[in-house]
């Protein structure tokens, strides 16, 4: 984001533009608070510290959908223009105006259309290396209880159940990952009466809705 | 004088004509007499020159309408004398008598027809009349044979003598002929209403009644005897005094009181229905079936499907038996009897019909597959019959058994299956010299390669070939190094192309020093002519010659595995050896080196070496001492090289899963070729066609499709579309 674009606008009214300066500027300074000297960026530490401050446990939801707000490519660090580009949006320029603005943040993300895109970016997050397409059945389970607990607890529930009782597979892909949120949004639970094994659904779910329909008695 | 002239006309010639009023009394008494004279068969004294010029000049003076009428009033009274007579006769001469008075009218009737011939031709036609002949057959129809009497007493009459005739009596079958001939000059209307109608009734509730009485005495093949014995005669009644329309319908009649509403009670009769016609062979009882039922509607694919569920079945409980999975060259064999047997009923009952030949294969695939042995088994049985040493060794017997196994072989799902096996079975038979003919084998490749194409049978191929080459290159190395062959052990080498052959993974072997020295030569020899490839010794595939001569003197030639050897050469040097020495010095792998000592010291006959303890196990402190009291008859002795057999169930599962690995890019190369021509395709549509295309090889898992769509997604070859979530798409 050019900063130099918003100053040199000569439509602006000076008197707002001082104040977007100043809103800048204390977003920088906060981001410096936090960052670690030597590596200009918000380490997992930092990380720890900003959560404290915000009262939040650093493994609440919150923290995930912030760091899709800033749009963060490596999970435990922000960039200085991550920072900017999430507090800006968020309207915080300090830790107070950031925590009023969760609950809006929370219910921006769960409405559908943002919500399709904040559910694959939270599997990317967690991808460790560079080259790895896959997250381990314990780590999913995690991030599924996370991210979709909230709309989808039956769901979640018994999707983690199973996870961890099958040994066919013991790493997650994408296209699964986003399999499980088309299930929960499209399968009627927990009578499971839509669902078509003949249809393009990841074998994994049709190993679960057969496993689900074995153990209903 | 002037008078007028008139022209002198010319008139026609009147003749005066006789108005005499008697004229038409006179003319009618004349014919009334005629007509009675014809009726008391007394026309000889009448001139029908005279009779016909009356009736002439009545038309042509307008008594037409007036002649008609009493014609009518005279046949008619004629016609109720006869009728008196004909309800006056006894018993059986009723018939005779209308016969005789149906006679006499016909007679009449042309004669009068003849007199009034001028009448039929003009007035008759102006005035919409019915001509003079038919007029004559009405005023019958009406006055005799359906006078209230005649009509109830001709019909009991005629189906009484029927229904005698079927139980057996004879009776007057002309007789019946001219009254029915009757009937149907009377119009055939009147024969079917009068006679058809009510018999065919008649005969439906005594063929009823019949077959029930049959069904519950007889078995089936008798029944359907007595069944096609009904229907002959009845055919033979039409033929003799029925019309010739009637066939259809009585047929019909017979074929659903004794057949159709009987059909399934009679397929299923225990002991002696369908099942156990086809159990027994009963091939008489079995054709009539066929035939009878063809008529039958559902018939014959009722036959078709007792037939399919029973082939199904015995199939079945055959391929799952215990006891036949015991011996696969037995169950094959069974298997090929099983078909011989149906496919003499078929060509012997049921005139090669198509369908039922349809059933019979369909019939087979089903259960040949319940197995999954059955490609192993196959393979085993080709085995079995191109070996040495084979009883029937007659080529012709051997090419129909070969052509028999082929049908089943089309049978099998898992044909890929099969090939692996076939490999290692031809493998195993070329290398031990073990194939009888050389041509029996080349003809079994091309039945399969006309099957299944040249891929299926190029390594199989590729074999025969390596033989040959390996022929020539041992004669070459022989004619090379003629000068330093000394007493150096001969031998034969075959040399496989890797690929062509099964893999065998190969273990480690020392060979005695002057093998070793020899087949290093060779090698050498092979690698100058042959740049850039590499040798391996396949120890485990080998066999030996060895000249023996026992501590008892006695001499003989062993024929034994490369194994054998190294075990045994050992002996040269040393007089007893543990089992740990020997397994130091062969470095053979201990599954194989136990299996070769107890081959070469437990086994009755061939027991050249002998074993301290003398117990079956082998545990690593045993003592081996050669057998100094070894004898046999033979001189030249063979020690176990085992001929192929079922394999364990650990090889089981391991030849399986590679079967199974090897399906894997196949599936995805049929799904990479589908998508790339569809571009998008929903699911289901994959599986099917996925299915169509490996058809000839095997038969996919919906599932494992599945998993190949899912890693062809993970490696980004085919992603879900975005909008339709039911669809995928290709990744150019």
């Amino acid at each position: 984001m050019r900063r130099s674009s918003k100053k040199s606008s000569s439509s602006a009214p000076a008197g707002q533009t001082k104040a977007v300066s100043k809103e800048v500027e204390r977003i920088d300074q906060l981001f410096y608070t936090y960052a670690d000297s030597s590596s200009g960026m918000v380490d997992p530490e930092g990380i720890e510290t900003l959560c404290s401050h915000l009262e939040v446990p650093h493994t609440d939801v919150r923290i995930l959908m912030l760091a899709w707000k800033m749009g963060c490519e490596k999970q435990g660090y922000i960039t200085l223009d991550e920072w900017r580009s999430g507090l800006k949006t968020l309207r915080a320029d300090s830790i107070s105006k950031l925590k009023k603005a969760f609950p809006e943040m929370v219910q921006e993300v769960t409405r559908p259309s943002n919500f399709q895109d904040f559910y694959p970016f939270a599997f990317r997050y967690c991808l460790t290396e560079d080259k790895k397409k896959c997250i381990e059945i314990p780590v999913a389970c995690e991030l599924l209880n996370l991210v979709l607990s909230l709309q989808f607890r039956p769901q979640v529930d018994k999707l983690m159940d199973y996870l961890k009782y099958q040994n066919d597979y013991k790493v997650i892909n994408m296209d699964q990952w986003m399999g499980f949120l088309r299930f929960c949004n499209e399968i009627i639970f927990p009578s499971l009466d839509n669902y078509d094994p003949d249809q393009a659904w990841p074998l994994i779910l049709d190993n679960f809705v057969e496993w689900l329909r074995a153990n209903k008695n | 004088m002037s008078s007028k002239k008139r022209p002198a006309r010319i008139e026609p010639f009147r003749h005066r004509v006789e108005t005499d009023p008697k004229f038409f009394d006179k003319s009618w008494k004349k014919l009334h007499d005629a007509i009675r004279e014809i009726y008391n068969h007394n026309a000889s004294g009448l001139s029908f020159e005279e009779l016909y010029r009356t009736a002439y000049n009545m038309v042509l003076y307008k008594h037409g309408p007036k002649l008609y009428e009493n014609l009518i009033e005279t046949m008619t009274g004629h016609l109720q004398e006869m009728r008196r007579s004909i309800e006056a006769a006894q018993g059986g001469l009723f018939l005779e008598e209308l016969q005789r008075k149906w006679d006499d009218h016909n007679k009449a009737l042309q004669m009068i027809r003849d007199v009034l011939m001028y009448m039929d031709r003009t007035y008759i036609p102006t005035h919409k009349k019915t001509a003079v002949f038919d007029l004559g057959l009405e005023l019958w129809r009406d006055n005799i044979v359906r006078s209230s009497n005649i009509r109830v007493r001709l019909l009991n009459t005629l189906l009484d003598l029927i229904h005698s005739e079927r139980m057996g009596e004879v009776i007057n079958r002309s007789l019946m002929r001219s009254t029915t001939k009757m009937l149907m000059d009377l119009g055939s209307s009147v024969y079917q209403d009068d006679f058809e109608r009510p018999f065919l009734k008649v005969s439906a509730s005594f063929y009823s009644g019949e077959s029930q009485q049959f069904i519950e005495s007889c078995a089936c093949g008798e029944y359907l005897k007595k069944a096609q014995k009904r229907l002959d005669e009845e055919a033979e009644r039409v033929a003799q005094y029925l019309d010739a329309k009637t066939d259809e319908k009585i047929t019909a009649v017979v074929v659903k009181e004794a057949l159709t509403n009987h059909m399934q009670r009679l397929f299923l009769m225990e002991d002696s229905g369908l099942v156990n016609m086809l159990v027994e062979d009963k091939y008489e009882d079995l054709t009539m079936m066929y035939n009878l039922f063809q008529r039958v509607p559902d018939g014959h694919s009722t036959i078709k499907s007792v037939m399919t569920s029973h082939v199904k079945e015995s199939g079945r409980s055959l391929v799952t038996d215990p006891e036949r999975l015991k011996d696969p060259v037995d169950f094959v064999q069974r298997l090929l009897n099983e078909k011989d047997k149906y496919d003499n009923i078929i060509s012997i009952s049921f005139g090669n019909d198509k369908s039922f030949q349809n059933a019979l294969t369909s019939s087979f695939e089903y259960f040949i597959n319940l197995n999954n042995r059955s490609p192993e088994f196959i393979s085993l049985y080709v085995d079995d019959k191109l070996r040495k040493g084979m009883k029937d060794a007659n080529e012709e017997d051997v090419e129909t058994v070969l052509d028999k196994v082929m049908m089943l072989f089309r049978y099998l799902q898992e044909k890929d299956l099969f090939e692996k096996y076939y490999k290692q079975h031809l493998a195993k038979r070329l290398l031990s010299g073990r194939a009888a003919s050389d041509d029996s084998e080349r003809s079994m490749l091309v039945k399969l390669k006309t099957e299944c194409g040249y891929q299926f049978t190029s390594k199989l191929e590729g074999m025969f070939t390596d033989l040959k080459t390996s022929q020539d290159t041992t004669q070459g190395f022989y004619g090379a190094s003629s000068s330093d062959a000394g007493d150096a052990p001969l031998i034969s080498v075959q040399i496989l192309t890797t690929g062509s052959w099964p893999t065998q993974p190969c273990s480690t072997c020392n060979l005695p020093p002057e093998i070793l020295s020899v087949s290093e030569k060779f090698r050498a020899y092979y690698l100058g002519t042959h740049n850039g490839r590499r040798l391996t010794w396949q120890t485990n595939m080998g066999t030996a010659d060895i000249k023996v001569t026992f501590g008892n003197g006695s001499k003989h030639e062993l024929n034994v595995s490369t194994y054998q050897m190294c075990v045994l050469m050992l002996f040269n040097s040393a007089d007893c050896l543990t089992y740990n020495e020997i397994e130091q010095a062969t470095a053979i792998p201990p599954v194989d080196l136990k299996r070769c000592l107890q081959s070469l010291a437990l086994v009755k006959g061939k027991n050249v070496l002998r074993k301290e303890p003398m117990s079956r196990d082998i545990s690593p402190n045993d003592n081996f001492y050669v057998n100094d009291k070894f004898t046999s008859k033979l001189f030249k002795v063979k020690i176990g090289t085992v001929a192929v057999q079922k394999e364990s169930e650990p090889e089981k599962m391991e030849t399986r899963h590679r079967v199974e690995e090897d399906r894997k890019p196949q599936i995805e190369a049929a799904i990479v070729r589908i998508m790339k021509a569809r571009r998008v395709l929903d699911h289901n549509s994959i599986v099917t066609e996925v299915t169509k295309q490996l058809q000839p090889r095997f038969l996919p898992n919906p599932v494992v499709i599945k998993k190949r769509i899912e890693s062809l997604i993970e490696r980004e070859f085919l992603e879900r579309d975005k909008t339709d979530r039911k669809m995928y798409r290709y990744l150019a």
